[in-house]
């Protein structure tokens, strides 16, 4: 079992964090203050730590830095509520590996996190595949069942991201750093993807019996075999 | 102790009186000198003439001696003021007038060959003399005039008198009607501060009075006016983005709560608790895209934006937008254009630069009617870089046109915000071409509709990054 240390003193978000993480099979221990942060952050095994930074006591960059300076090279994934570009970088500076601004969307959370998982291993080989939609990431082409999918340039990344994070809701959020490549989301950029994926939902769905690609409301898409 | 400077009108009273008053001291040396010179002149030219006279009196006698013929014409008033001595060459006083007998015998006639001026003392009085040789029948006597000098002191004395205690009065007297005229003069200007006091937050409609727009007074009130109009406009602009903004704050956050609310009310079925929660997640992100996008803005207010800067190619930058949008205008089946002859370079940040064609061209699509074109054209002048984004919408009334890039406006109310725009995306526009040093404007297109203009200046080096921050920001960007 994976364990993940969340450091993060507001109740609410330490227990939406600790049900988000629960849901994704993952063994969580919270820490609701610096101190006790950085003492079991130092003294136990994590796979993971989530981190605030603006917490009472010992703010979570000074948790951080003497973490990395002990040789403890656990990821780290930083939470803050200031986004400016100081603040990001002050904090990869000091050993942060990924970085989430508040308020954030759970399914990047879980995006992020399970992509700081991943990192260093070896690709596990995973296929693209979901029912009988393939697609040939080295051609850049997809067919469902027999019926070779026109797809454009830009609704294959989309598929390939979606199929990457199969059964995993994907916000626009994601979509629009992950795939469109945006340093922020805006209003326009939200209007594209909807109008993008409602071609490739038609492209993708519109002649098969069961449905793969799902809006799910208020919250993002999510590509899986039966219902979302 | 603390000094503080005097009002301006006994400023101004005391350098009119300082400069005044060496003026006229320099005035009255220079009188009192020409005068003084005039004077010695003048006795001097009488003694000569007296020299002259006195000489033709001088005659031979028979027996070889030189002896003053006469003594007729001698006034004796006249002769307590000037005396005449004349010596033989041997030093004997052949003659000696009455009042100038105290002077001391004048010297041999070896020392006077060249007549000269001097001034002499005697028994408490100054004579101003004429000493010279002159011949008379052959024989060389010493004559000397003389003439009273201490007559023309006293006089000069008295100019002096009254130069040295006039000059004050007159200094003073200046003063005084210095510092009424200055008191006059500035006496609009108290008027204006009482006035200008007067015009608080609560009353910035109000406007000094202007009695004459053409004096220097006038032009100073027409200033504070222009600057009270400026005040009031922007407090105007404050005012309704502070009532825009709890609207658009609340408005989001009524619906949540209404939501939640209803949604607890009764026990219902998973499909709808998941539509009720996904339908207040919705509000959740318009929330959160709105208080992003007016953090963003207030960050540019303050002027902290750091921006990335590098040439590059705004043809390339416009259809690198018109590639991002495509599917928009496609919907609608629009047409989007980038008209550029050669390549429109400029210095500004890339992304910020972009997101502001972005807002435009997204903006322009929305209003634009169904089939029509929207073209984005780049080119260079001489005062730098112009983007244009034209469309063939309906246009925005020339009312409109102040506000339009305000914060929260909309044209249509009930439209724009059905379409799921913020009201900030020409607000953010104008914020993202502004803080590359540019500036954007909305005018009428030839065929109806708008045409916005985005002009850039050649070199728009606000900020200068450096390399490290540009390598550091990118970095940050794909978070």
């Amino acid at each position: 079992l994976v364990r993940v240390l969340v450091v993060e003193d507001e109740r609410k978000i330490a227990a939406v964090l600790t049900n988000a993480l629960q849901t994704g099979h993952y063994d969580v221990v919270v820490a609701g203050n610096g101190e006790e942060g950085f003492f079991r952050a130092s003294a136990e095994v994590f796979d993971l730590v989530v981190l605030d930074i603006m917490l009472p006591g010992r703010n979570g960059l000074e948790i951080l830095q003497p973490l990395r300076q002990r040789q403890i090279h656990t990821p780290v994934l930083i939470l803050t509520a200031r986004d400016g570009i100081d603040d990001r970088v002050g904090g990869l500076d000091l050993g942060a590996d990924d970085y989430l601004v508040k308020p954030f969307a759970v399914p990047e959370l879980l995006a992020r996190i399970r992509a700081l998982l991943r990192r260093g291993r070896p690709s596990d080989g995973l296929r693209l595949k979901a029912a009988d939609l393939e697609p040939d990431l080295v051609a850049r082409r997809a067919t469902r069942g027999e019926r070779l999918l026109d797809l454009t340039v830009r609704e294959f990344d989309l598929l390939e991201y979606l199929l990457r994070h199969q059964g995993h809701l994907v916000s626009r959020e994601m979509l629009a750093h992950e795939v469109w490549k945006e340093p922020r989301r805006a209003t326009p950029l939200d209007n594209v993807i909807d109008v993008q994926m409602t071609r490739l939902r038609k492209k993708v769905d519109c002649q098969s019996a069961a449905r793969l690609i799902h809006t799910v409301r208020g919250v993002g898409f999510v590509l899986r075999e039966g219902e979302p | 102790v603390s000094w503080t400077p005097p009002s301006i009108r006994v400023r101004l009273t005391s350098w009119y009186s300082v400069v005044l008053f060496l003026m006229l001291v320099v005035y009255a040396t220079a009188t009192y000198l020409a005068v003084r010179h005039e004077f010695l002149e003048q006795l001097e030219d009488q003694l000569h003439d007296d020299f002259e006279a006195a000489e033709g009196f001088l005659v031979p006698a028979s027996d070889g001696r030189i002896v003053w013929s006469s003594e007729r014409h001698r006034d004796p008033d006249e002769d307590q003021d000037r005396g005449i001595d004349v010596w033989a060459a041997d030093g004997q006083a052949i003659y000696r007038s009455g009042a100038s007998t105290a002077l001391p015998p004048a010297p041999l006639p070896a020392a006077t060959a060249v007549a000269r001026y001097e001034s002499l003392a005697a028994s408490g009085r100054r004579w101003r003399t004429l000493t010279g040789t002159t011949l008379v029948g052959g024989r060389s006597v010493v004559l000397r005039v003389s003439r009273d000098e201490d007559k023309l002191r006293a006089q000069l004395a008295e100019i002096l008198v009254v130069l040295v205690l006039g000059l004050p009065l007159v200094v003073a007297l200046a003063g005084v009607g210095g510092y009424v005229l200055a008191r006059r003069a500035l006496t609009p200007i108290d008027h204006l501060a009482t006035e200008a006091r007067r015009i608080t937050a609560e009353r910035l409609h109000e406007r000094l009075s202007v009695p004459n727009p053409n004096d220097e007074i006038g032009r100073l009130t027409a200033v504070i006016n222009d600057t009270y109009a400026r005040l009031e406009s922007s407090f105007d602009q404050l005012r309704r983005f502070t009532a825009d903004a709890s609207h658009e704050l609340r408005t989001p956050l009524t619906v949540i709560r209404g939501m939640g609310e209803i949604g607890l009310k009764e026990t219902r079925t998973p499909a709808e608790y998941k539509d009720v929660i996904g339908s207040m997640l919705e509000e959740v992100d318009r929330l959160t895209n709105l208080v992003d996008t007016l953090l963003r803005l207030s960050y540019g207010d303050a002027g902290t934006v750091r921006l990335a800067l590098e040439p590059f190619d705004l043809a390339e930058l416009a259809r690198e937008v018109t590639v991002s949008l495509g599917i928009l205008a496609e919907e609608r089946n629009q047409r989007l254009e980038v008209d550029a002859a050669s390549a429109v370079m400029a210095t500004v940040d890339r992304l910020v630069l972009r997101e502001a064609v972005t807002n435009i061209v997204d903006n322009a699509i929305k209003h634009s009617p169904k089939g029509s074109t929207i073209t984005i054209r780049a080119r260079s002048d001489c005062n730098g870089a112009l983007l244009d984004i034209v469309d063939h919408g309906s246009g925005i009334a020339p009312e409109h046109r102040e506000r339009i890039f305000d914060r929260f406006f909309r044209v249509d109310e009930a439209r724009s915000r059905d379409s799921g725009g913020t009201g900030l995306g020409l607000a953010i526009a104008k914020w993202a071409v502004e803080v590359n040093g540019g500036q954007i404007s909305v005018e009428s297109g030839p065929s109806g509709g708008s045409v916005f203009r985005i002009s850039l200046p050649r070199t728009t080096a606000t900020v200068q990054p450096t390399a490290g921050e540009h390598a550091r920001r990118k970095r940050g960007d794909h978070l």
